[in-house]
């Protein structure tokens, strides 16, 4: 039922696409863990979420793709978007790993401007509190 | 019991669907449909499979984007892959009979105009061909081979 039972502030938004899309908070820092395709089609919803967390005022935002199958370039558009929008003082990162993610990311040039992580933990440390 | 209980050994060597709506959603389903297809009839490893169907979807979401904008969004797009064992390679051309539009730098920023460097990133050749009759992007993959299983080359 809740997949994210662990999580003390949590919610997920499904659409009917296959892109679910969780928020956790650790501290100030926010975790958008994404699961699924993020595609032409679903990046709406990703870039929703963002603006959303972005309004609780985060000290850091970390989008989690550990869970994505795949990735168009609709999706690193958003993170992009994200990124020059969320204000500079605000930490920003983006996990990923594997063909599906991280190698589109690092093959477009993306990784150094979203901040590319291959795990949570890596970008909690670097990013958090 | 009478129908044969193996395909015809040339039957998955082409993908094709023609004739799909313009749009985000058929986009991707024709992309989930030709994942099948390569997964079930040409050996690739898992990051060449990524890339091939990163690009077919970049192919696909331009003509679903941009195509037919001046037609508010009404038209079709034509898929179709071969798969070629003589030359190994992997060929899809993505066609529609929109308008290009020619991407603009001031528009874009950072945030769009990926689809195309993503397309010639992962695929080994990208035509792309423009005339007042559509859009035609060809996608070419090489060393790429069919699953042994279709091969009939037992005993």
């Amino acid at each position: 039922m809740d997949e994210q039972a662990t999580a003390t502030n949590s919610m997920t938004t499904t659409a009917n696409t296959g892109c679910v899309i969780s928020e956790e908070w650790f501290g100030r820092t926010v975790v958008l863990g994404a699961s699924g395709v993020i595609d032409m089609l679903t990046s709406p919803q990703l870039e929703a979420s963002i603006a959303t967390s972005l309004k609780k005022n985060p000290t850091a935002i970390i989008v989690d793709l550990t869970d994505v199958d795949f990735l168009a370039s609709a999706g690193m558009g958003v993170l992009v978007a994200a990124r020059d929008q969320a204000s500079p003082d605000i930490g920003f990162g983006v996990v990923a790993s594997g063909p599906a993610t991280s190698r589109p990311l690092k093959l477009v040039g993306l990784a150094e401007i979203v901040g590319l992580y291959s795990t949570l933990d890596e970008a909690r440390t670097a990013l958090g509190e | 019991m009478t129908t044969p209980s193996y395909p015809c050994p040339d039957d998955g060597d082409t993908f094709a669907d023609n004739g799909v709506a313009a749009d985000a959603h058929n986009a991707g389903r024709v992309r989930d449909e030709f994942a099948g297809w390569l997964r079930g009839h040409v050996d690739l490893d898992d990051v060449r499979f990524s890339d091939v169907v990163l690009a077919v979807n970049e192919a696909l979401a331009n003509a679903a984007e941009f195509a037919y904008l001046q037609q508010r969004g009404m038209g079709t797009i034509d898929v179709e892959a071969v798969q070629d064992r003589a030359a190994a390679t992997l060929t899809v051309t993505i066609s529609d009979q929109g308008c290009w539009r020619d991407p603009d730098p001031a528009k874009q920023g950072r945030v769009r105009g990926r689809g195309i460097p993503l397309m010639r990133a992962l695929a080994d050749d990208v035509t792309i061909d423009t005339s007042a009759l559509g859009t035609t992007v060809c996608l070419r993959f090489d060393n790429v081979h069919a699953v042994a299983e279709a091969d009939a080359t037992v005993g």
